[in-house]
């Protein structure tokens, strides 16, 4: 039991779980209208980028994966967030 | 590959390819077609931002935060399973992945209470074009949560019956069930939290 | 005589050696009967009727009239009705090579099922729909209006048949030990099918991405369904020919049993 706390999947398990709390408190919607807000969109895809980074390193096990996956799997990550985050931003 | 082969720890082997070839040509498949979808989301969005804006607002974030929570922690026990299996602690590993499944199996009940309240609020997905998107890309993700589950449910069958559990088959299933995580937190983002 | 009169009280348990050379002529009739199909299909589907890409579902009455109305549609809906049931030469090749692969038959019967109602109703109800417009005139142009939604919906909302046939042939690709076909392009399958729950949005969108001639429910199904099309029509060719002859139906003693 010990052993499974101490595990390194438990340490980015915590950090994963503690980072989705945070973009919730970012981009809390307290009911009434919402306004566009650029700050708000950047970090919440931030956070989203890095946790997915996260699960495909340490629990998809592509961190010590072949080097072609490595490229194929964090270039998704690299391209699919800046490219929403563009979007977003010249569609506006 | 026999099994006491794949049996050593992969952790201090570098270039080890977790799954089949065939299982990561599906992954990163899904991950592009997904990846298409929401960007064409964000097209939409973009165009219709007070629409977006608006309906934005009635989604249940705390239910969404709360499945990511749930996803997350499914996936660890998962990916402590696959380290279990290969230390050859196959009961640990049942343990493990059969709180996977528990876990897992909450996804779509708090999908069920999220969706069923705003049904009858009548927020369908004819409303608009912001809860079509949100009823189809959610729905197709709920549909790879139920795929996932099944494939755990085979996973935890063949540590419970085979002699020698399939290595190779646990990691196919554990990294799946990695992108649908993956995936959902991309969901997450785009549809409850960004503005 | 009496050879003959054995014949008649037993029945034939050993198929006769075919009168054709190539054993796997049968198969291979099925297989260029594809390409036919999907020639004559496309011909009446894009030059002969336009009725793909597909038009707008709120065209204004005078349009819809003049296209249920256009004499092309005519030659269109005469060349489908000849031609449709060519589909079901095709299933059948899949369904053989189907069988060779070591999964439950459920599978393979089910393909069939699925791929033979999918037909009817994304085929053969348009065709009626179409047809009923070029062959009968004199209906009012809101009767019309209404052949023409259905015509539409059936033909791109008939997702249940087809999502249920090409899981089945998925299932079997992915869980077949022998394989036939590759695995990856089972995988490929899974999309393909799942593409197809996305047409569920026409019945509610009239407009926008997810109508029936929207960018979603649509031409991404296009995108991943036209290549695949392409795709494992090859990895049939490709299978038909590494068959071994001792696996073909028409060669070799097949006991009455297999038929049973």
């Amino acid at each position: 039991m010990i052993a499974y706390l101490k595990n390194p999947l438990t340490t980015v398990w915590a950090i994963l779980s503690l980072i989705t709390v945070a973009a919730w408190l970012i981009g809390r919607n307290v009911g009434t209208d919402l306004q566009p807000s650029h700050a708000v969109t950047l970090s919440v895809l931030l956070i989203a980028a890095a946790k997915a980074q996260l699960v495909i390193m340490y629990f998809m096990e592509v961190r010590s994966a072949p080097r072609w996956l490595k490229r194929v799997a964090y270039g998704w990550v690299l391209v699919l967030f800046p490219l929403l985050y563009l979007t977003n931003q010249l569609v506006n | 590959m026999t099994i006491s082969q794949v049996g050593q720890a992969p952790r201090t082997r570098a270039d080890y390819l977790p799954g089949d070839h065939g299982m990561w040509f599906f992954i990163v498949g899904d991950l592009l077609i997904f990846g298409v979808y929401f960007l064409c989301y964000m097209v939409y969005r973009g165009q219709n931002l007070d629409v977006f804006l608006y309906s934005q607002q009635f989604l249940s974030q705390g239910i969404g935060v709360a499945n990511t929570i749930v996803l997350l922690t499914s996936s660890l026990f998962v990916a402590l399973a696959t380290e279990a299996v290969r230390e050859h602690k196959i009961r640990d590993a049942g343990r493990l992945l059969s709180l996977a499944i528990v876990l897992g199996a909450l996804f779509p009940v708090l999908k069920m209470v999220e969706w069923i309240p705003k049904i009858s609020a009548g927020h369908t997905p004819g409303e608009n074009l912001f809860f079509m998107y949100y009823y189809v890309m959610t729905g197709l993700h709920l549909l790879h949560v139920l795929l996932g589950l099944c494939i755990m449910a085979f996973m935890l069958r063949n540590l419970r019956q085979a002699a020698q559990p399939d290595i190779k088959f646990i990691e196919i299933g554990a990294i799946y069930w990695h992108m649908v995580d993956v995936l959902w937190l991309v969901l997450l983002a785009v549809f409850y939290l960004m503005r | 005589m009496s050879t003959i009169a054995t014949a008649e009280r037993e029945p034939v348990s050993q198929p006769t050696e075919p009168w054709y050379k190539n054993k796997k002529l049968d198969q291979l009739l099925c297989f260029w009967s594809i390409p036919v199909f999907y020639n004559l299909f496309g011909l009446v589907f894009v030059p002969l009727s336009w009725m793909m890409p597909p038009r707008a579902p709120e065209s204004d009455l005078a349009g819809v009239v003049e296209f249920m109305q256009s004499p092309n549609l005519l030659i269109a809906s005469t060349i489908l009705i000849l031609s449709v049931g060519l589909s079901a030469v095709g299933n059948a090749m899949y369904a053989i090579q189907m069988k060779r692969m070591s999964v439950s038959p459920v599978l393979r019967f089910a393909f069939i099922a699925g791929a033979m109602t999918g037909a009817i109703v994304g085929c053969l109800f348009p065709m009626f729909c179409f047809g009923l417009g070029a062959f009968r005139e004199g209906y009012s142009p809101e009767i019309l209006q209404m052949l023409y939604d259905f015509g539409y919906l059936s033909f791109i909302g008939c997702l249940g048949c087809f999502f249920l046939n090409w899981s089945c042939l998925a299932l079997a690709i992915l869980l077949d030990k022998n394989n036939i076909l590759p695995k990856w392009l089972g995988y490929y399958t899974i999309w393909q099918s799942v593409t197809e729950i996305f047409a569920a949005t026409v019945w509610i969108a009239h407009t926008g991405p997810f109508a029936w001639n929207g960018l979603l429910a649509f031409w991404f199904n296009m995108v991943l369904y036209v290549p695949w099309q392409f795709i494992v029509y090859y990895c049939i060719f490709q299978a038909i020919r590494k068959q071994p002859e001792s696996e073909l139906y028409n060669s070799g003693p097949t006991p009455r049993a297999a038929y049973a």
